[in-house]
């Protein structure tokens, strides 16, 4: 054989690899196809990867048929019943249908990045953020962070910032995320990172190498997120929605709830759903009596937080709904959380929200101790999700309304991080 | 600046083999240029180490390589007139001084200022010099050519992990340009292991270490919390963190080799098919051979030679039992002190020594121990399952499990 024929023997093969793998990632037709199936399957499927990705969100929300709407939160997503938000519209053929976005562990931080990746969604639907008080510890509750980034997110942040000047915002997400552990090690985003939080503008030649990413990280996600197959909508959302009565009647849905809480909770006094309280309390019960007095959720770093998901609301006039979850006040009492300061923070969180213009706001911060409100220690269910409905339904149905929002960077402080809240000092706070 | 970590992600490939590009089609056509291929090396060396806390881990090779070229120079100029034996060990242990500063460091004693010396890759390299140093008293390296010691050194493939080559059979293929022939054999080969590489290292690598171990890791710590001794999860960390570990160091070792071919260099190879090996001696033939092979000749045998021929120890059995406990426990001490890299070097250092005696059994028994495929199936079978028993204790897992809760 001549030496000749020899290295394309060798060298064929890799051209013919390099050949396909351009064709994959760079020609410009899509090669993804969600089918109504899995969208509604991804609507209730918790993954991170919806998270990370961009292509089943896009998918899902420019979705022609049904009206998939974002529901930012974090582990109170997943606790289907007969009456969460995902099984209601269903039965009752709403023109809506919740898409679930975050699971345990998915705060501000990580949700300012997965909205980067859906701006046109958030500019032309409504939305609902569900805060859970809990995300405002001191250093907030960012251990996460790693499970629900890509650079996908960052990428497609960098093109929407495009060549204006980052806002303080984005200065401040910038230097926070430079910190995670997953950007750390990449030399190329950080460095784009802290040109970012040094609050300079990006350069045309760098935008450009930004688009080329974006093309190949973007065809990667399409391609690789379809392998995360669940089945939550068909095996528990349908399921879930047996029981309901044909048409909706508050009184007899509260019943309902009533009963299957009752049903679900008879191993303990607290009133938590029997396998929660197997698997997750029964072992450390002893433990856990009085472990949380010393909680305190009124000083967090998670206030700047999320003052960027609202800058960046506020960025697009999303018209949103807040959504603040209580606690079950039998097990708060047990584990000795402080009651006062969970309403202090409470207090803290609807002060940003209110003096900037977010006016929509379901607080359900005082009602974890009525009966079958709460599916386990600080989860709604049954009946709170039913009162949860009362908000969500008319806000959902209605129309959009014009936003009306006036955004104050002063939310971003280490004063506001750090501010101990009373009556007074937040009305001052300017 | 960019850093980039060798064979990191596919971009390191892309940079790396456009940078080889003018040197292969020099060596295509029969010449080699040594001074590009010097000044490619030194880039990649100093795209490791120039940024953040690399830098300076960047110092500290330049320091230990200085180090290391003035011992070599000076024992080898030394060799020529004599060959006293302190001599010999005084030179081996200043060579391998700066790596046990290190480990000391590890260890927790004097971890600032020693830690200062260490930087990545510098356990292989100092295999490189101590063999240097140890051929040389052999009298196998003759005369000290300061730029191919320092190609040798440095020599940017396996720089950071191996596989360990000797000096001698380096600097014969770095000295001319391989025939034609050999180096279309050389590509194809380059081929095929970066390829198996990506397999290995980005795929299934990563599908174990980074996915199944931690999963493992989280189930075994979660039985930890309740405070339980031992858990049945042990045994799937165990497993999957030795699927990881070949993965992750054998495909880390066809791309240090493929690199190694493109540049007309052929280092030796480190894995052969270990979980198929017989016996834990075959294991150590087909297992980070470089490692093994260097340990072998340069710990092992000298050890067994330096007892014999002293008369210390009379029965050459009793010397090799020993020497197997020798070699495998200073291959334990040079992965670090802690006492489950002691453990693991003290457990191969006892199967290797039961393998021989197991041998030996078996040859005076001729014919009434069965031999045949079930008993070699089943030979490979208890290998494999020991090897990854002592790959749960190397993994250090265990510490964190009985002793970091």
């Amino acid at each position: 054989m001549s030496n000749k024929k020899k290295l394309w023997q060798i060298f064929g093969p890799v051209l013919a690899a390099f050949a396909l793998l351009a064709f994959v990632f760079l020609l410009p037709f899509s090669l993804t196809h969600f089918s109504q199936k899995s969208l509604k399957e991804s609507s209730v499927s918790f993954s991170s990867q919806l998270v990370k990705g961009e292509a089943v969100k896009n998918a899902a929300f420019a979705d022609k048929k049904v009206n998939y709407v974002p529901f930012f939160g974090s582990s109170e997503l997943s606790r289907i019943d007969s009456l969460h938000p995902s099984v209601l519209a269903e039965n009752y053929h709403r023109d809506y249908q919740p898409f679930m976005l975050g699971k345990a562990g998915s705060d501000s931080l990580v949700h300012f990045l997965n909205m980067q990746e859906m701006q046109k969604t958030l500019k032309t639907k409504k939305a609902v953020y569900v805060v859970s008080p809990q995300w405002f510890t001191k250093t907030g509750s960012d251990g996460g962070f790693d499970l629900f980034y890509s650079p996908l997110q960052v990428v497609d942040w960098m093109l929407n910032l495009g060549q204006n000047k980052p806002t303080k915002t984005d200065q401040f997400v910038a230097s926070k995320v430079l910190d995670k552990g997953s950007v750390k090690n990449s030399p190329y985003y950080s460095r784009l990172l802290k040109q970012v939080a040094a609050g300079d503008k990006l350069t045309s030649a760098e935008l450009s190498t930004l688009r080329l990413k974006h093309r190949i990280l973007s065809r990667q996600d399409a391609l690789f997120t379809r392998f995360e197959k669940t089945s939550n909508y068909k095996n528990r959302v349908l399921k879930a929605a047996k029981p309901l009565p044909e048409h909706y009647s508050e009184s007899a849905l509260d019943r309902l709830g009533y009963d299957e809480g009752k049903k679900n909770t008879s191993n303990n006094d607290f009133h938590i759903k029997n396998s929660f309280y197997t698997t997750r309390v029964m072992a450390e019960k002893k433990a856990l009596k009085g472990a949380q007095k010393d909680y305190d959720y009124t000083q967090s770093v998670e206030y700047a937080y999320f003052q960027s998901v609202l800058d960046n609301f506020a960025k697009n006039h999303t018209d949103v709904m807040f959504v603040i979850t209580p606690v079950n006040q039998r097990w708060a009492k047990y584990t000795g959380l402080n009651n006062t300061m969970y309403q202090e923070s409470v207090a803290k969180i609807k002060y940003q929200l209110q003096s900037q213009g977010f006016n929509n706001i379901a607080d359900l911060s005082r009602d974890g101790g009525e009966d079958y409100f709460m599916q386990d220690t600080i989860h709604v269910g049954w009946r709170g999700w039913l009162a949860l409905d009362q908000y969500l339904n008319p806000f959902l149905s209605g129309p959009t309304e014009k936003t009306n929002y006036q955004i104050n960077n002063r939310f971003l402080s280490k004063d506001w991080q750090n501010l101990k809240p009373s009556t007074d000092n937040l009305a001052d706070f300017k | 600046m960019p850093n980039l970590q060798p064979y990191a992600d596919p971009n390191y490939f892309i940079y790396l083999l456009l940078a080889l590009v003018p040197l292969s089609i020099g060596l295509y056509f029969g010449k080699r240029f040594v001074t590009y291929e010097i000044l490619v090396s030194l880039a990649f060396i100093f795209l490791i180490f120039d940024e953040g806390h690399y830098v300076n881990q960047g110092v500290a090779l330049i320091i230990y390589s200085i180090w290391q070229f003035l011992l070599v120079w000076g024992y080898i100029s030394y060799r020529k007139k004599a060959n006293a034996s302190w001599v010999f060990y005084l030179a081996t242990a200043l060579s391998i001084l700066p790596i046990f500063l290190v480990r000391l460091a590890g260890a927790g004693l004097f971890h600032a200022q020693l830690s200062m010396l260490g930087f990545l890759g510098i356990s292989y390299l100092t295999f490189r010099s101590v063999g240097m140093i140890i051929e040389t008293r052999d009298g196998a390296a003759h005369d000290f050519h300061p730029i191919m010691f320092l190609r040798f050194m440095l020599f940017m493939p396996t720089l950071s992990s191996g596989p360990i080559d000797r000096y001698t059979r380096f600097a014969k293929d770095a000295a001319v340009a391989p025939e034609r022939e050999k180096y279309i054999d050389l590509l194809g080969k380059a081929v095929k292991n970066l390829f198996l590489g990506f397999v290995y290292k980005f795929i299934l690598s990563y599908y174990f270490g980074q996915i199944i171990y931690p999963y493992f890791q989280g189930m075994a710590m979660s039985d930890a919390h309740h405070g339980m001794v031992l858990s049945w999860w042990l045994i799937p960390v165990a497993y999957s963190y030795g699927m990881y570990l070949f993965f992750d160091f054998a495909g880390y070792s066809l791309f240090a080799l493929a690199i190694s071919y493109i540049m007309g260099i052929e280092s030796p190879i480190n894995f052969n098919k270990p979980y198929g090996a017989k016996n834990i001696k075959e294991f150590w033939n087909r297992w980070h051979m470089s490692l093994s092979f260097w340990f072998r000749d340069f710990v092992f045998m000298r050890f067994v030679f330096l007892f014999l021929k002293k008369k210390w120890i009379k029965n050459r059995n009793t010397v090799s039992t020993l020497a197997y406990f020798v070699n495998m426990l200073v291959m334990g001490f040079w992965h670090g002190l802690t006492w489950y890299y002691i453990l693991y070097g003290f457990m191969h250092g006892a199967a290797l020594a039961g393998n021989d005696a197991w041998i030996r059994f078996k040859r005076k028994h001729k014919g009434r121990i069965p031999h045949n495929k079930w008993t070699e199936g089943f030979a490979v079978v208890l290998t494999f399952h020991f090897v990854m028993l002592t790959f749960l204790v190397f993994c250090g897992f265990l510490d964190t499990f009985w002793f970091h809760r």
